[in-house]
């Protein structure tokens, strides 16, 4: 009764404060329950070993300097940092080629966008279920379509090198994500108003003429989008590998979270799993800092 | 000393729910949960035998192989433990080190039988001194090969191989009837498998991986690591092996062997289950898995079974396990369903004797070697793990001093802790 | 008009526009060249995976395999169904659930929460709004270690709703994102009138503004939908009990396989099944889906 009333009591205006206060506060809640505590823990456990049964104790910095010698580690880094150089360009820049051919509305082009973009709504692991098929030396369409064509002598084991593991896992992505750069791009590209080009033929513009001076300059903020969106998600892959290649061959393909569910969940080394998503979260700040710094208004 | 403590709980815990048995029988028959990984044993007809037969009901679920650990250690963390788990004999020392399991040492001191059981089993199931599992299902690795190839080579499937030369000139003359034929065959991308079929030819050559006291690693000291490795290598690089194996993570294993064009490979019993019922054509036989100038050893396989931690249902678990592991369900289920018994007294029975390779693969047993480890899983087991990739980078890459150092360092950092 | 004009013109004779007709002309087709081509290397994998999970079972193990089915039968369908230790209906079911929990949490959560930041006032709220904001830039793999130890200790780990409840929390940024735009793009008036008359503020929500946002209600369900029924690391870790696996997950094992072979027809019939749904539902409304993607885009 004495909340009714001294809600009562409250005027018009504290009473407007009190709702907006109730109406965010559900999604505050999940946040902090399920987002910043958990991140707050991240960093605690970084300090303790803890097994995934029988009791945690604290080691201050060991898991940290454990990481220095941890070679596996390293080489995920560096694999990792591999891996999204060479898979961004092709997503890139196939997303732009795809994004110039459907940005005019010509018949039939909304199906065109929708077939490019239809393998993004499909997961990840899914998807590299569906390429294990295509790729395997015995029973997969690939191999039968490139032996028929003569293009092989026999059927190949792409996952046997780890360079040809790489090359196809690469092709896998491109054409499971390319269809969310294209869109991007093709956001920005409609943005572009049609004069400036029209105004520039008039000029006597070729096609590289236009998109040096027009095309890149305006799109400088979408492409950084793009790029930043596509690096971010390169860094924290994971399905792809585990689900394609398990990490071989000689473990050459184990991407960072590869290495920290391995150590948290097989090895059950959770505070030390805990130190690599440290690891793993001050370069993913560092990236989003570069994305801030890209996306800074100075036009 | 926490676990000793932990483990006169879990007694003390035992042994008044042992007291009160008598009231709880009368009451309500309970429902008990069971856990078991995917092995071609079937369990489920086990369980169905039980739950027909007795009043207490168990529950089965299958866990894949694979994520069998995960998902057992993750159960325990959170209290969800089944109240019996099948677990893969390898891994029992861990769970028993880590308080999982629940002391069965007065239970099994009990059994009249006790000293028949596997002793690989027993072994592993044991920690500082206590039981906290036995046996459940048993598997040793040894050779299959293929007689209709041997005869078509000019070999003699009654002389199998005695020595790794003779596995050579075997599987190079086998190799020799076809380009789709080879000698011989191997999951190059399945560290378990390997474990199984592989270390075996250094056991039977009189080396090992682990020290005796299994505290520290030997695969840089021990000669006959290299040799083995070596072994595999000659037969990789003359190609007497097909090029798909070393992509094999374990799937293509049983195809590759039913297919009819590989001479030998190292299997356990549950090859021959598989092969008599699916691919009754297939003309096969089995050999021990021989040492480089004779001997032989196995792989003491198979699966260890144990009460976890926290199950409030001891007594009654404990009754399945001493069912399952009486003379009638012995033989009846078990050799009767061309599995192994998992008593050594058991190994010659009616059953077994209409096929002398099951008799051969069941007294594998009493030769058979199994590697004490808390961290089995991170040294032998895991796909990412230090065994696999020697063995990759020894008999793929060719390069076996480098692959033999590297596994010697992570083994060193793994064990180490 | 003025084209058809030109057009008339440009009969009588070869001139400059002309010219660029041709021109203009042949690089359209050009364009639908490529375009075609493209779009026959995009829709290779999924045909081709479907038109193998309508082989018969032994055809789909073939080796070499077949180009098309010799015969168009369910079989790997019906296999699938009694795989494994439930079958795939259950984890079918078991995606459905969680799926669905995210998307009404989702849909609640962030209308509530759109609504509290883009018309209310009250001390902190842009510090909130922030926290909610840069959850987006810190990616939750690294949280997954304390939120398995977490639902662990609250006994929600190895449950779809545990499961449902970490899938809310990952799409609320996004969610609270578009919602609040959404809210911000209605004019005040509206709903002042409303106000005025009396009407409480979450009946003004519900019966008024609702309506209005609805697109974007539209935007952030599909999206909860689709990013729910495709996770996967999060279920690899959370669901220890294969009865709870989700698609995902349980595709993982038909493909480890069974005593040493792998199902390729029950396979690929288990990735048909999980592509549909997205892909209907994607079909259906993809417009809200570009719009959600493409409004980010340009306004970020």
């Amino acid at each position: 009764m004495t909340a009714s009333l001294s809600l009562q009591r409250l005027s018009w205006e504290q009473r407007r404060k009190l709702t907006g206060i109730l109406f965010v506060l559900p999604t505050v809640l999940f946040v902090s329950v399920f987002f910043i505590i958990p991140l707050l823990m991240t960093f605690t456990m970084s300090f303790f070993d803890w097994p995934l049964f029988g009791d945690h104790t604290f080691i201050g910095l060991d898991n940290y300097t454990s990481l220095t010698t941890d070679r596996q580690f390293l080489k995920s880094i560096e694999f990792t940092a591999r891996y999204t150089l060479l898979v961004t360009p092709p997503i890139f820049i196939l997303g732009f080629i795809l994004a110039s051919l459907v940005r005019h509305s010509i018949p039939g082009i909304g199906i065109f966008r929708t077939i490019f973009f239809m393998p993004v709504v499909i997961g990840l692991g899914v998807s590299s279920l569906l390429w294990v098929w295509l790729l395997n030396d015995q029973v997969g369409i690939i191999n039968k379509i490139m032996l028929d064509l003569g293009i092989v002598e026999k059927a190949q084991l792409f996952m046997a090198r780890p360079d040809s593991a790489m090359a196809v896992i690469i092709v896998s992505v491109v054409w499971k994500t390319v269809g969310f750069t294209m869109i991007l791009l093709l956001a920005g590209l409609q943005a572009i108003p049609d004069e400036l080009y029209e105004s520039a033929e008039v000029d006597g513009a070729g096609y590289f003429h236009k998109l040096r001076f027009i095309t890149l300059p305006l799109m400088r903020r979408t492409i950084a989008l793009a790029l930043i969106l596509s690096v971010i998600g390169s860094v924290l892959s994971f399905d792809q590998f585990y689900i394609m290649t398990g990490g071989g061959p000689r473990n050459s393909t184990i991407s960072v979270v590869y290495w920290i569910f391995n150590n948290s969940f097989t090895y059950f080394k959770m505070g030390y799993g805990a130190a690599m998503s440290i690891v793993l979260l001050v370069i993913l700040v560092l990236l989003s800092a570069v994305q801030f710094y890209l996306l800074r208004d100075n036009t | 000393m926490k676990i000793r403590k932990f483990a006169a709980l879990v007694l003390l815990m035992g042994i008044l729910v042992i007291s009160i048995a008598p009231l709880s029988a009368q009451d309500e028959p309970v429902t008990m949960t069971m856990w078991v990984r995917s092995i071609s044993f079937s369990v489920q007809t086990l369980v169905d035998e039980w739950n027909a037969t007795h009043d207490n009901q168990i529950e089965l679920t299958e866990v894949p192989s694979g994520e069998f650990v995960t998902k057992l250690g993750a159960a325990v963390a959170a209290g969800e433990a089944p109240d019996i788990a099948s677990i893969d004999l390898i891994y029992t020392p861990a769970f028993a080190s880590a308080g999982q399991l629940t002391d069965l040492t007065e239970f099994v001191n009990q059994l009249a039988y006790v000293d028949d059981l596997s002793p690989a089993h027993m072994t592993l199931g044991e920690f500082e001194g206590r039981n906290y599992a036995v046996p459940f299902a048993a598997e040793g690795s040894f050779l299959i090969y293929n007689v209709d190839l041997f005869e078509q080579a000019g070999l003699d499937p009654e002389n199998p191989p005695t020595t790794w030369t003779e596995v050579l000139d075997a599987a190079r003359a086998i190799s020799a009837l076809g380009d789709d034929i080879y000698g011989y065959y191997f999951a190059g991308n399945c560290a378990g498998c390997n474990a199984f079929t592989f270390l075996p030819f250094i056991w039977a050559s009189g080396g090992d991986v682990l020290s005796s006291d299994f505290s520290e690693p030997t695969l840089e000291e021990d000669p006959m690591v290299r040799e083995a490795l070596q072994l595999y290598r000659t037969m990789w690089e003359e190609g007497l092996i097909p090029e798909g194996a070393s992509v094999d993570g374990g799937e293509n294993f049983v195809n590759a062997f039913a297919s009819g064009t590989i001479g030998m490979a190292g299997t356990g019993a549950f090859g021959i289950d598989n092969y008599k019922t699916n691919y009754p054509e297939l003309n096969f036989d089995v050999t021990y898995i021989p040492g480089k100038d004779g001997g032989t050893a196995s792989f003491g396989g198979g699966d260890n079974i144990g009460i976890p931690a926290g199950s409030p249902y001891v007594e009654e678990a404990w009754e399945f396990i001493e069912w399952a592991l009486s003379d009638d369900v012995q033989l009846e289920l078990y050799a009767g369903n061309n599995q192994l018994p998992v008593r050594l007294s058991l190994a010659e029975n009616e059953y077994f004797e209409e096929d002398p390779r099951l008799s051969l693969a069941a007294s594998t047993l009493s030769v058979g070697h199994t590697p004490y480890s808390l961290v089995y899983n991170d040294l032998f087991n895991d796909a990412n793990g230090p065994w696999l990739l020697m063995l990759q980078v020894a008999i793929f890459d060719g390069d076996l001093d480098g692959a033999v150092a590297e596994a010697q360092q992570r083994f060193s950092e793994i064990m180490g802790g | 008009m003025t084209t058809t004009n030109t057009l008339q013109q440009n009969e009588s004779g070869l001139s400059p526009q002309q010219m660029r007709h041709m021109r203009n002309a042949l690089l359209l087709g050009l364009r639908y060249i490529a375009l075609i081509v493209l779009a026959l290397l995009f829709l290779f994998p999924i045909v081709w995976s479907a038109l193998n999970s309508l082989k018969p079972p032994a055809e789909a193990l073939a080796v070499p395999p077949t180009y098309f089915p010799t015969q168009i039968v369910l079989d790997n369908y019906i296999e699938l169904t009694t795989f494994g230790r439930v079958g795939v209906m259950q984890h079918v079911w078991n995606s459905a659930i969680v799926s669905l929990l995210t998307v009404v949490g989702t849909i609640i959560l962030s209308t509530l929460g759109g609504y509290g930041f883009a018309r209310f006032h009250f001390r902190g709220k842009n510090l909130l709004f922030i926290m909610v904001l840069s959850t987006l830039m810190i990616p939750f793999q690294s949280i997954l270690i304390p939120l398995f130890v977490m639902l662990s200790n609250i006994d929600l780990h190895n449950s779809l709703f545990g499961l449902a409840l970490v899938y809310i929390t990952f799409q609320l940024p996004f969610g609270i994102f578009l919602m609040r735009n959404s809210f911000l793009a209605v004019p005040q008036e509206i709903e002042e009138s409303a106000l005025l008359d009396g009407c409480t503020s979450i009946s003004v929500l519900y019966r008024m503004m609702l309506r209005l946002v609805l697109p974007g209600v539209v935007t952030v369900a599909i999206y909860a939908f689709i990013n729910s029924w495709n996770e996967f690391l999060a279920a690899l870790i959370f669901m220890t009990n294969q009865n709870n696996f989700t698609l995902p997950i349980f595709l993982t094992n038909v493909r480890s396989g069974l005593y040493g072979i792998i199902d390729w027809g029950a396979l690929q019939a288990g990735v048909v099944v999980s592509i549909i749904p997205s892909l209907v539902i994607f079909l259906l409304l993809q417009r809200y889906y570009m719009n959600g993607l493409m409004g980010g885009a340009v306004k970020s």
